[in-house]
């Protein structure tokens, strides 16, 4: 049952949110070709039991690939100390290599804010992670504007609550403050409310890494 | 021109690797809980999915479940066996104990070793069971687990063909297929990766019949299938995404298909998906010739591998630095980092966290004040901390001074200034806490001339200790104590707070500034920016403004030993529990109040209720000058006292004798206590005072109850 009064303040329930972040990821791959599949990781046991019938779980989508133009520079200058086998190629190879940083995205509940948060962790082709001053100044030109700027959302390292490593999230303490504003004006009887809800929050989130979501998707909430 | 009718010399594109932190989380807690200083190779696995991205390559990962929970057992077990997502290669890992160890391992040898198992699998046939034998992999790596670098390098061991294969042709998919073809290859395909039985086998035979009927059969049904009246395709999984080239997996492949079944013009297909189907436009169809090498006929023959992965910078070894993933200190530093910037974002924007991070603080005293002020100073992001102290930890210590435990008062107590420190440490691994175990020479405890010379050194200490500080907080249990302190404050223009307990009564007071310009010494020492900062903020004493007073301010009388002839309780000092947390808590948020201030030290009091508090009140509040509780009342005060010409620790007379005489100075002072009292003229003060003649037989009693006590 839709719960339409958790939506006016700007927040969403957590069963809303598995129910929107399900209808979501469909869409995501109905409408988005570009980018690799969001997934419902189920997390319902890993307590050893499902508090009834609330399934547990998030949104994950990994290795989204961030194409850089810039040559990067990298700490290699121990390695270059290193006694290098370095093997001469054969004829038969040919040298690959991708020039860019790879992303993960978690999309999680929380419940003492009740928003959605948006966790990420960002690493090079080499496997080493990206630490915040990295991954911001890496961002979109146009997104780090909305990071200082709207005072809303800033980058900070905090412990994945399912997986118990250190990501990066945006904080949610203004989410439901800006959800409010952009939910303002819409009807709060609709139907497909929390799908809205989802879809609204990502579509501002997502412009800090520059992940549009596609014209079809947004209006498909109306 | 015979090269050229075989076609250019086919070019593989090399495989990529993609570590995750989790699979180095995972080898350090494999190597710190069990394998310890064992070097024996593991057995791990390795993931790679068919490229699904025209634009980039799919790579092979190691994750947290290549490896085995159990290190000697065999392959990590099965969790993703049949997993579409998760097609798993066997591989072997080398972790050495030492990077000396890393560095001379004989990666070339390893290489040929890790070569020489696929080719065996290839003789022997396994590799038609199993083939995903052919993508064995070898990684080699050292992990220091002190600062959480990992330093690693991956072959994807290769045979050489000698001459190499040529290519004769390659194109996309859709182009060779007809569409029947196309249509029928890319529906079994898409069963064949549907089914958990076959989803994550690499390498398969895709089998054409005359009627475009297409068929995916297992590599071990090759030889029934060559009789069968049908094209036959040698597929796999191509992790490569350009149009120009097939993937690695291709050169073990034919290798593969040349040793075991002769066969020396091989078609195959490099299977690439798109949102999860079959892809036969970026897939590519293609042909190749290989010249079989004499040298195969020999048993023992194991031809040349070469595959070392290289980085950006064309070496084959890389590092990678989790520290700020890893490192449970860094990790609390950010922390403790966001909570304050959570407050700052949140309610106090002009809050300057590097200004409170950088401020070197002195605590003369490390009881129960000292302990409160020490902890809510780190609670407020403060990193440098100093504490004096002279004593050691009494049993009942730990129940009111909050750095310590019963085990600091065993076999006749810990020095408390090093106990402070340590358990700060503990507290917040990034603080850098000093304890200092120091008296505080004090006036009317006179020095015995043997002891002269240490007194004296530890004037000089104290004087140091001062001057390389910004801020001192003044948390002793006597009233001399504080003299010294205070005199040096004034002297070098620190900003200094009080805080003194009755028994249920507290002061907390911030001193003014010094009473002459910046000392010759402090500006050419300029220990901080901080103090620099002060010393211009501080008004000339000549102006309109006085001084605010400093503890001694108000009093008529020089200090003098306080301790002598009382009774032992009455040298302790008894206080209710509640009173040292207020007057600590309260000393630390006027600290940060003048931190925030543009006139520092110089400002001048506020006051709650005062008429212009709005112009002059900052985003944390008033300033006041002296904080006078009453815990019978549970009442506060917010009083002023103005700087005293008399004041025995800091009016101008008593700082300029200092800087003129220094050491000699004090312990003049330290030895007769009148001196303090002539010098200033609080002798000649009271004098006149006592030679005052009030008549007091004109006042009316009933004026005593019009009197309020304060």
């Amino acid at each position: 049952m839709v719960s339409i009064k958790a939506t006016c303040d700007g927040s969403l329930s957590s069963i809303n949110f598995q129910i929107a972040a399900i209808t979501f990821a469909e869409k995501w791959k109905k409408f988005n070709s570009d980018l690799p599949e969001w997934l419902w990781i189920d997390c319902s046991n890993r307590l050893g039991f499902a508090a009834h019938g609330v399934r547990d779980g998030y949104l994950s989508v990994q290795n989204v690939f961030f194409q850089i133009q810039r040559s990067l520079k990298e700490d290699y200058g121990e390695c270059s100390s290193l006694n290098d086998y370095e093997e001469p190629f054969d004829i038969a190879t040919l040298t690959t290599g991708d020039d860019g940083y790879w992303y993960d995205f978690h999309v999680v509940y929380s419940s003492s804010y009740s928003v959605p948060v948006l966790y990420f962790r960002a690493r090079s082709s080499d496997g080493q992670p990206l630490n915040k001053d990295e991954i911001e100044k890496n961002l979109p030109t146009g997104s780090a504007k909305v990071l200082t700027d709207s005072k809303w959302t800033f980058i900070t390292q905090e412990e994945h609550p399912y997986l118990n490593r250190p990501w990066y999230m945006l904080h949610p303490c203004g989410t439901s403050e800006w959800m409010k504003l952009i939910l303002a004006g819409e009807n709060p009887a609709i139907e497909n409310r929390n799908e809205q809800y989802l879809i609204s929050w990502f579509s501002v989130v997502g412009q800090v890494f520059g992940l549009k979501l596609p014209f079809e998707m947004l209006k498909s909430v109306g | 021109m015979s090269g050229d009718e075989k076609g250019p010399v086919l070019q593989f594109a090399t495989f990529q690797s993609s570590v995750d932190e989790g699979f180095w989380h995972g080898l350090s807690s494999l190597k710190l809980n069990k394998l310890k200083t064992d070097e024996t190779p593991i057995s791990i696995m390795g993931f790679y999915t068919p490229c699904s991205n025209p634009h980039v390559s799919s790579h092979l990962t190691l994750l947290a479940e290549s490896l085995p929970t159990e290190p000697s057992d065999g392959l990590p077990t099965a969790t993703t066996h049949g997993n579409r997502n998760k097609c798993s290669v066997p591989g072997t890992l080398y972790n050495t104990n030492t990077l000396e160890g890393y560095q001379s391992l004989d990666k070339k040898g390893l290489l040929q070793a890790e070569g020489k198992k696929i080719w065996e699998d290839i003789r022997s046939g396994k590799a038609e069971e199993d083939s995903s034998v052919l993508l064995r992999f070898l990684v080699v790596s050292f992990a220091d687990l002190k600062k959480f670098h990992f330093y690693y390098s991956i072959a994807f061991p290769a045979v050489v063909l000698d001459p190499p294969a040529t290519l004769v042709d390659l194109r996309p998919a859709s182009e060779w297929f007809t569409l029947e073809e196309a249509e029928s290859v890319s529906a079994c395909c898409n069963e064949w990766r549907m089914s958990s039985l076959t989803a994550d086998v690499p390498f398969f035979l895709v089998c054409i019949s005359s009627n475009s009927n297409a068929t995916i059969r297992p590599l071990k049904d090759f030889k029934a299938c060559q009789h069968e009246d049908q094209k036959i395709l040698f597929a796999f999984y191509d992790p490569y995404h350009g149009p120009n080239n097939p993937g690695w997996p291709l050169r073990n492949y034919l290798a593969f298909i040349s040793a075991r079944w002769n066969i020396n013009k091989v078609q195959f297909l490099c299977y690439r998906e798109n949102r999860g189907f079959a892809d036969l436009g970026l897939s590519l169809v293609g042909e190749a010739l290989i010249q079989p090498s004499q040298a195969w006929q020999d048993e023992e023959h194991v031809p040349k591998v070469i595959g070392w992965e290289l980085n950006k910078e064309r070496k084959v070894s890389r590092r990678v630095d989790l520290s700020t993933s890893m490192d449970p200190t860094r990790m609390v530093v950010s922390a403790a980092d966001l909570n304050l910037k959570l407050m700052r974002w949140r309610a106090l924007p002009s809050l300057n966290l590097n200004m409170l991070s950088s401020t070197k603080c002195l605590l003369l005293g490390a009881g129960t004040l000292g302990c409160q002020v020490a902890r809510m100073l780190m609670a407020w992001g403060v990193r440098k901390i100093t504490l004096v102290d002279n004593g050691k930890v009494a049993m009942s210590n730990p129940l009111r001074q909050s750095l310590y435990t019963h085990d600091d008062s065993l076999k006749g107590g810990t020095k408390k200034a090093l106990a402070a420190a340590e358990s700060l440490r503990k507290i917040f691994p990034a603080v850098e806490g000093e304890g200092i175990v120091m008296s505080i020479p004090m006036p009317g405890h006179p020095v015995p001339s043997k002891d002269e010379k240490n007194v004296l050194d530890d004037c000089k200490r104290l004087h140091d200790l001062v001057e390389s500080h910004d801020a001192v907080f003044l948390l002793t249990d006597t009233r001399e104590s504080r003299w010294l302190p205070t005199l040096l404050c004034a002297n070098a223009n620190k900003l200094t707070i009080t805080a003194a307990l009755g028994f249920d009564s507290f002061l907390v007071m911030r001193h003014g500034s010094g009473p002459l310009s910046a000392s010759y010494e402090s500006k050419a020492e300029s220990v901080s920016s901080l103090s620099a900062r002060v010393e211009e903020m501080s008004l000339p004493q000549s102006d309109s403004k006085p001084r605010l007073g400093c503890y001694f301010c108000n009093d008529v009388v020089a200090p003098v030993d306080s301790t002598a002839n009382r009774t032992l309780d009455q040298q302790c000092t008894v206080t209710r529990p509640g009173l040292a947390p207020i007057a600590s808590a309260l000393a630390v948020e006027l600290f940060v109040g003048i931190l925030h201030h543009p006139l520092g030290i110089s400002a001048e009091a506020e006051f709650g209720n005062s008429l212009d508090s709005g112009s002059s009140e900052q985003p944390l509040g008033i300033l006041p000058h002296q904080i006078r509780g009453a815990l019978s009342q549970f009442s506060q005060m917010i009083l002023v006292g103005h700087s005293s010409n008399s004041c025995t620790a800091c009016c101008p007379t008593v700082v300029s004798e200092y800087r003129k005489r220094g050491l000699d100075f004090v312990l003049q002072a330290i030895n007769h206590p009148t001196y303090l009292e002539d010098l200033t003229g609080l002798t000649e003060l009271m004098k006149s005072a006592n030679s005052f003649d009030l008549d007091w037989d004109n006042a009316t009693d009933d004026d005593d109850d019009d009197c309020v006590e304060i």
